[in-house]
């Protein structure tokens, strides 16, 4: 039996993993996805990156830190990494260049300066692509912070993976349980988020 | 931020030795062009002529490969491109209104970016609203997808207006709206032009509207100006076969007498019918949706009059009733011929006829659309 403190202890520590990694992907990727803007070097590996370290399986890529990085946190944000920045970098790039070329040439024309014309053309359309690639990233960062228990990364992983060891129902479900609730919160709280910056565009 | 204005009016443009090539073929070759201040000058041409790309060199958009472009004797290449196009006003065809900006936004962002405080701005996007005939309490917070296209058209119009500047710019701002919104449209626009009194550079490929609005017209064609002068002049002293060609007005008319109002009318559509005892708000928000700018008042099978957006708009009560506020609209038959109804539309100053047959209406009569399928 696991008591309700273990349990606690372990859903703080995965959130606290989860959104770290969210959080430095995010910081990451926006200037990456806008610096693929003025290079198209820079955007052919970006996108190519993408493509390949989607197709490579989650377990994979937490087991590879391993012999690079060794156990633990910082391994396991690496790992997690990996995977949510992508979604991200590649759904900002492709909100940013989506934006009709006829009003970024209507911006130059009245006179908006190249910063300006990221600021309060590109980025606000961008925005629904780009919610939709972080919230896609925290339910991927989510689940994988399940497997980076491998590591020693602790988390509501260490509960499951107790659990399936020794054939334990309860505790593991105390460890799959909150993981899914907090996967629906992720995605809920995304949704709201990205309500709450995009405007509405059509009529009512 | 705020910076200075760079001309508080414009007193020439001028274009000297002008080329632009792209790759072997030349865009704009050797043009020499003077642009007074305070005229509206229309570039006209087939596409592929270089009017475009003439206007587009005024605000730097398209740097020329040689020659020297100035305004008020000041180089433009002297100029830091962004500050120069802030003191430019700039339309163009598909509008460009930002999606994702309320209409406030839209018209109050260079001012924003000017460094102008919230409350200035604010007044500002007012009176520019009112200006277009558009009540700022019931547009200034919709988004460009809940307009018509008209309405944009007008928005588009305020935007570029919001710094004041001495020089507009304008590239077919008419071009993608329907014959009898651009009829509307324009004749707004004169009213406006002339209110403003400002220097426009106007380009369009649709003559009419070039005669209709331009004090001069520079006809271009193959990236060269053909010839530049009032439209009198143009039709008077054509330089070559090509310009009789484009303003050859007295041609059309060759038929003009076997012609009947039936042959040259559009059909009558159902969507500019709107019932007398609709009130004013309800039309608005229902002309919004049909995208029109005029609609035809109808008491069950009678025709009493007609409406335009701006009429409505600039009603004081919205509770008022169209029966109340219709203006009567000439009618014809249309066994009418098409030198009558013209003449007659001519002598009251109007460009809108319904055609009615035996008390049902058949068809509309736009002045410059029978010019136009004369041609």
């Amino acid at each position: 039996m696991v008591v309700l403190e273990t349990v606690l202890d372990a859903t703080w520590e995965h959130v606290v993993l989860v959104y770290t990694t969210l959080f430095v992907s995010i910081l990451v990727s926006i200037p990456l996805a806008f610096a693929a803007l003025y290079s198209k070097k820079l955007e052919l590996v970006v996108m190519k990156f993408a493509n390949l370290v989607q197709a490579v399986p989650s377990f994979a890529v937490v087991a590879i830190m391993v012999p690079l990085l060794g156990i633990g946190f910082t391994p396991a944000l690496v790992a997690i990494m990996l995977r949510a920045l992508l979604p991200i970098v590649k759904n900002t790039y492709i909100g940013l260049t989506n934006v009709d070329p006829a009003l970024i040439d209507y911006a130059e024309g009245v006179g908006l300066n190249q910063w300006q014309i990221h600021r309060y053309i590109r980025l606000p359309n961008a925005y629904p692509a780009m919610f939709a690639g972080i919230k896609f990233a925290g339910i991927l960062a989510n689940s994988i912070a399940v497997l980076t228990a491998f590591i020693g990364s602790g988390g509501l992983g260490e509960i499951i993976f107790q659990g399936l060891i020794g054939y334990n129902t309860n505790t593991l479900l105390s460890g799959a349980i909150p993981a899914i609730m907090l996967a629906i919160f992720i995605d809920l709280s995304f949704t709201i988020l990205e309500k709450k910056v995009t405007p509405v565009h059509a009529g009512e | 931020m705020q910076s200075k204005r760079l001309f508080d009016r414009i007193d020439s443009i001028r274009f000297t030795g002008i080329t632009k090539r792209y790759g072997n073929s030349f865009a704009v070759k050797d043009l020499d062009l003077e642009i007074k201040g305070g005229e509206l000058l229309i570039l006209i041409g087939p596409s592929g002529s270089g009017k475009t790309t003439t206007l587009r060199m005024i605000n730097r958009m398209i740097e020329q490969d040689s020659g020297n472009v100035t305004i008020n004797g000041l180089d433009t290449k002297d100029v830091d491109p962004v500050r120069l196009r802030r003191n430019i006003g700039y339309v163009i065809q598909n509008i460009g209104l930002f999606p994702h900006m309320t209409i406030g936004e839209n018209i109050g962002l260079v001012p924003k970016l000017e460094g102008w405080e919230k409350k200035q701005q604010l007044e500002r996007i007012k009176t520019l609203l009112n200006f277009v005939s558009l009540p700022p309490e019931m547009f200034m917070d919709r988004y460009p997808g809940q307009l018509s296209g008209g309405q944009q058209q007008r928005v588009g119009l305020a935007r570029a207006m919001a710094m004041d500047p001495p020089l507009f710019l304008m590239d077919e701002p008419f071009g993608a709206l329907d014959p009898i919104l651009r009829k509307q449209l324009q004749k707004e626009f004169l009213k406006i032009k002339d209110e403003i009194n400002r220097t426009i550079v106007f380009v369009t490929h649709d003559i009419e509207e070039a005669l209709v609005l331009g004090d001069r017209i520079a006809i271009m064609n193959q990236a060269e100006l053909v010839q530049v002068g009032p439209p009198e002049e143009l039709i008077f002293n054509p330089a070559n076969d090509l310009v009789a060609d484009i303003v050859d007005t007295q041609r059309k008319f060759k038929h003009m007498d076997t012609l009947r109002v039936k042959d040259l009318m559009s059909p009558f559509e159902n969507k500019y019918v709107l019932e007398g005892n609709t009130e004013v708000c309800d039309a608005v928000d229902e002309m919004t949706k049909r995208e029109i700018e005029n609609a035809f008042v109808f008491e069950g099978e009678k025709l009493l009059g007609e409406v335009t957006m701006v009429d409505l708009m600039k009603c004081k009560s919205k509770s008022q009733k169209l029966i109340d506020i219709a203006r009567p609209i000439k009618t014809f038959q249309p066994k009418d011929s098409v030198a009558f109804a013209l003449s007659e539309l001519k002598n009251s100053g109007e460009y809108l006829a319904v055609v009615m047959n035996s008390g049902e209406p058949v068809g509309i009569l736009v002045s410059d659309e029978v010019l136009l399928k004369l041609i």
